[in-house]
């Protein structure tokens, strides 16, 4: 019995067993269980998009739809905030790690990023891709050689770069020339010169003769290809072209003039159909330049604009150009006198030396024709004229010196000088001169300073005492004066010290012209000491002056230089010290052991009411009684309106205070005080206040209050 | 007392620690409080004796009050009926104990850290006033604060800032005048008379770490970081005498000094930084330096022993991590009966006070 099966029974069947149509072997699991892959028909409202996360995008334009930011808005899930800003207002540059470096890939989505992966390709890297390849056969053919070459910058080449040279240019000392421009005109001007380094020197080469050729012969070149001629031709080397003669190692190079023509030569011909005046455009090139070289004037009236030959850079190696001098190189050069490697001619009087011939040199070393030898017994006719000197040549005055035996004290005496006591420099160091070698050298074990002055240049005692008093500072007479009175009337400086007090007056007599001299020097102190106390006395005597004086010392007056010395007052205003800090003179005054009106100062102290009464005294006078007067009568029921009887004791305070506006200060300026203290003492009772207890108004005022406003609304 | 002293009659031993300050009892000054770095103050009569075995006979204990001070102990001052004293310390408080209870009756600016000391260590402390109702301190925060004793107000009476450094001691005239004088690291003494409302301050120039009154309040001994002890005339601020000696040096630590014998020397304990060969240089053993106070010549100095059981370490951990010897730096001193006594003692980073004179 069978009967058709609906189709809702066929297509669960079809999901109960996954596939229907796989009959051979097991099926795979559906993609997805929900969905069915059987291929079968759905609408198209009912297909979904979805991107390869399964999210429901809609997915990017070209593979069928179009995909922006989130949702396809620009805004993201918090609004349209850019979540990578950060206000930079209050801290700006501060801590900014790096900014973060952006990549084309932080602007690409996936799609573009999917892209750019799919472009990649992999290849093969560009030193591995040649193998096999012959395109780097000439750089290669140096083969084994290349080994033993260094390459990059030789060591010599890094020792003359430390020492400044350059590439390009020549070894030695800078020579002075003009600078050579491109535009020749400037050369011809009076011209400045400059100092430039030396040209670089071609490098010399030798070429070993290895041919059957004669000499100088370089042969017929061979048929080769135009680009290849110069590798084959062996002789036409230049140095640029060092690197394709790496492989000629240890062979022998010769360059001159005349190899390098051959260069020259070297330049590509026109091709068939390329006519000889067929101009490439530049105008360089000589269209000329073949036949017979016979610079043709194709100027009227001026020079033939010559090619280029110098260069500013002398790295570019200058093409051999013939110059000629005006006076005798032709003829030297028809005489077959060359240049000097360095590119001079030789000196005058000087020939060449002939190039050693390859082939006779080889002879020559293998000793077949020996130089003659000198016959024995043989002795130079000539003779130095000097005997000694030729045999024991130069000797320099040091050399002389260390030879002598002599030592400082011998040689004084034959110089005849006075012999010096037996003494040592220390003996003439001051005891301080010593300690700052001691510390300089590091060595406590240096002799003793004596500190003794040579006889001619000791001074005697009075000549020591103006030398120091010198050094003291000059006080002024009026000062000196001051200090003197100030110092008999009150408590005078140096009270506990009584010899140093009298050393004091003495110096202020001194200072004030009384005496010639400040007294003598105490025993105890010596000389620094003695200034030293000087010093502090002048100090003490400007603090220790009439109030007058020291507040005038308060101002300085303009400094004055003196006329005699003017030259030292310049140096030493060229030395101008930052004024001193202003010190509190109380401080000074206690440096200096001062201590009395100088060093105390007295301020009003306001104890408090509860201090005082602890102390159990009265408050003093200037302490402000505050609210609850102590003096405050004791009545019970004072009210607010009594008047204090001690208020007048206030009013000139309370006059004072006021005196902001105009009038109140004329009354009190005007009538003074001793208007307030006949001020009018008012006696209250304190039983009866007057402002409430006062008659009684009479009765129109009742009247006209009270009474008045009743008629009105009448 | 006619010869000085030379030679402790007696030794305070069991503080574990440096001692800060040193006070007799007041009159007739039986007993010694010592204030030690171990947050302990003990109290000691150095009459009653025991004999020692290596040293001096050691005095006896009496009492030890602690549990109060969490730093040490800087200064003691004793109220004249004997029953209370104060103390400060490093913990920027001050007690009012009960001498026979040892209980502390009061802790001043404790209530609120507004009216309290702000800054460190309150160095001095002293009961002034009527009838000892005044307790002045001053310490590192530059100012002199006035404690009520009478009232519980946690408020000081006053607070005198006129400073521009520590205070670092405190003194007020015995003689009931009611003054109060402090000495500043600034360099200057401040003396504040209550009754006429004035402040006079004298500049000394170095650092002022002690300063002693004479029984008549007219003169002051100041000493100050200079090396140098002054004797001021209070009325007009002149120096009437210094002490000094090249031997002794006083630049970096507080040495007490004080008026001795009937106001006959001057007395100072030594910081021991000098490095002077003759003088003494045996670090061990402190000294005490005594001046003639009319002429200003020195009189004696005297050795103070150690002290101390083998316990009593001499060395201690230096800032390089390794032992070092301790110096016996002599930094307190008191005299009893405020100088009119027979006796003194001496007390310092030995941990031990020696006492000095007739038991």
């Amino acid at each position: 019995m069978s009967y058709k099966r609906s189709r809702a029974a066929y297509e669960a069947d079809v999901t109960s067993q996954q596939s229907p149509y796989v009959f051979f072997g097991t099926p795979l699991p559906p993609l997805d269980p929900d969905v069915r892959d059987d291929g079968s028909y759905v609408p198209i409202w009912k297909q979904e998009v979805r991107d390869e996360r399964g999210r429901k995008r809609l997915h990017g334009a070209f593979t069928g739809g179009f995909s922006a930011g989130y949702f396809n808005t620009v805004g993201s899930k918090e609004g349209w905030t850019p979540s990578t800003f950060v206000s930079s207002r209050t801290n700006r540059r501060k801590n900014d790690v790096k900014p973060a470096q952006q990549r084309p890939e932080d602007f690409m989505d996936e799609e573009d990023l999917a892209d750019a992966e799919e472009d990649r390709r992999i290849q093969t890297k560009a030193a591995f891709a040649g193998l096999g390849s012959t395109e780097n056969d000439a750089s290669r053919a140096t083969g084994l050689m290349g080994l033993f070459r260094a390459t990059g910058e030789t060591m010599g080449e890094k020792l003359l770069k430390k020492m400044g040279w350059k590439e390009g240019q020549g070894i030695g000392p800078k020579v002075r020339r003009k600078a050579r421009l491109e535009l020749r005109s400037d050369a011809n001007g009076p011209g400045e010169t400059y100092l430039f380094a030396p040209e670089n020197v071609p490098m010399i080469t030798f070429v070993r003769k290895t041919d059957h050729k004669g000499l100088g012969y370089g042969g017929q070149a061979r048929l080769a290809p135009i680009g290849s001629s110069t590798k084959n031709n062996g002789a036409g080397h230049s140095d640029d072209e060092d690197a394709e003669n790496m492989g000629d190692f240890g062979k022998p190079r010769f360059t001159l003039p005349t190899d390098r023509k051959k260069k020259k030569d070297n330049k590509p011909r026109g091709g068939i159909g390329i006519g000889v005046l067929n101009d490439t455009g530049s105008d360089d090139e000589d269209p000329y330049e073949i036949g017979p070289k016979i610079s043709y004037n194709r100027v009227i009236g001026g020079d033939k604009k010559k090619k280029t030959t110098t260069t500013i850079n002398p790295a570019v190696k200058a093409k051999p150009t013939f110059m000629p001098s005006k006076k005798s190189s032709l003829g030297k050069i028809a005489l077959g006198v060359r240049k000097c490697h360095d590119g001079r001619l030789p000196l005058d009087g000087f020939v060449f030396g002939k190039e050693p011939d390859a082939l006779t040199s080889a002879i020559n070393s293998e000793g077949k024709y020996p130089p003659p030898q000198v016959p024995p017994g043989w002795v130079s006719s000539k003779k130095s004229k000097s005997p000694t000197g030729g045999s024991s040549g130069f000797v320099s005055t040091a050399d002389l010196a260390k030879g002598s035996m002599l030592d400082p004290k011998s040689r004084a005496a034959i110089l005849g000088e006075k012999q010096l006591p037996g003494k040592s420099v220390f003996d003439f160091l001051s005891a301080a001169a010593r300690e700052r070698l001691v510390a300089a050298t590091g060595r406590a074990d240096l002799p003793q300073a004596k500190g003794e002055v040579p006889a001619e240049y000791a001074l005697s005692e009075e000549e020591r005492m103006n030398e120091l008093l010198s050094r003291v500072p000059k006080l002024d007479k009026e000062t000196a004066v001051a200090a003197i009175s100030r110092g008999v009337s009150t408590g005078a400086p140096y009270a506990d010290d009584e010899k140093k007090r009298s050393r004091y007056i003495a110096f202020l007599e001194y200072q004030a012209g009384f005496k010639p001299t400040p007294g003598p020097q105490p025993s105890k102190m010596n000389s620094e000491d003695w200034l030293r106390e000087l010093t502090e006395f002048y100090n003490c005597a400007r603090i220790f002056k009439p109030m007058t004086g020291f507040m005038a010392s308060r101002f300085t007056t303009s400094s004055t230089t003196k006329p005699g010395s003017g030259a030292e007052a310049g140096q030493k205003d060229v030395l101008s010290k930052p004024p001193l800090k202003p010190q509190d003179p109380a401080e000074e005054a206690a440096k200096l052991g001062m201590f009395g009106p100088m060093t105390r100062s007295v301020t009003d102290f306001y104890p408090t009411r509860l201090l005082c009464k602890r102390f159990n005294v009265r408050p003093p006078e200037h302490v402000q009684p505050d609210e609850d007067h102590p003096t405050k009568p004791a009545h019970g029921s004072s009210s607010r309106f009594d008047v204090y009887p001690d208020q007048p004791a206030f009013r000139p305070e309370i006059l004072t205070m006021s005196g902001g506006t105009g009038d109140a200060r004329e009354t009190s300026s005007g009538e003074g005080s001793g208007k307030s203290t006949p001020a009018p003492v008012m006696v209250i009772d304190p039983n009866r206040n007057e402002a409430l207890e006062g008659k009684r108004a009479g009765e129109d005022v009742f009247k006209a209050i009270f009474g008045d406003s009743d008629e009105d609304d009448d | 007392m006619t010869e000085f002293p030379t030679r402790p009659v007696a030794q305070l031993v069991g503080s574990n620690g440096p001692i800060h300050a040193l006070t007799y009892s007041s009159t007739p000054s039986t007993y010694i409080l010592t204030g030690s770095s171990d947050r302990s103050i003990r109290l000691y009569n150095p009459s009653s004796t025991t004999q020692s075995p290596t040293g001096p006979p050691t005095g006896r204990l009496i009492q030890t009050y602690t549990g109060a001070h969490s730093y040490e102990v800087l200064s003691l001052s004793v109220s004249s009926q004997n029953d209370r004293f104060a103390s400060s310390g490093g913990d920027r408080t001050v007690f009012l104990w009960d001498v026979s209870t040892a209980t502390t009756l009061r802790r001043f600016g404790s209530h609120s850290t507004a009216h309290s000391h702000t800054g460190g260590r309150v160095n001095a402390v002293l009961f002034s006033g009527h009838d000892d109702s005044l307790l002045l301190s001053g310490g590192h925060d530059t100012t002199v604060r006035i404690w009520d004793t009478k009232s519980s107000s946690a408020k000081p009476v006053q607070v005198l800032s006129d400073a521009k450094d520590a205070i670092t001691c405190l003194a007020t005239p015995q003689n009931g005048e009611p003054e109060i004088i402090s000495g500043s690291v600034d360099g200057k003494v401040r003396s504040y008379d209550v009754r006429m409302g004035r402040c006079v301050t004298d500049v000394l120039g170095a650092p002022v770490t002690s300063l002693s009154l004479s029984k008549d309040g007219k003169t002051l001994l100041v000493g100050g970081l200079d090396n140098k002890i002054r004797l001021f005339d209070r009325r007009n601020g002149t120096s009437l005498k210094t002490y000094e000696h090249p031997g002794w040096r006083n630049t970096e630590l507080r040495v007490q000094s004080c008026l001795g014998a009937k106001e006959r020397y001057v007395v100072a304990g030594d910081e021991l930084t000098t490095s002077e060969v003759g003088i003494g240089n045996n670090q061990e053993e402190g000294k005490i330096w005594a001046w003639d106070l009319l002429t200003g010549k020195l009189v004696a100095t005297v050795p103070v022993p150690w002290g101390g059981d083998a316990n009593n370490k001499k060395v201690t951990i230096g800032r390089d991590g390794k032992e070092k010897a301790r110096k016996n730096v002599v930094s307190c001193i008191a005299w009893k009966e405020g100088g009119f006594g027979n006796q003194f003692c001496v007390g310092g980073t030995s941990g031990v006070v020696n006492v000095y004179g007739e038991l």
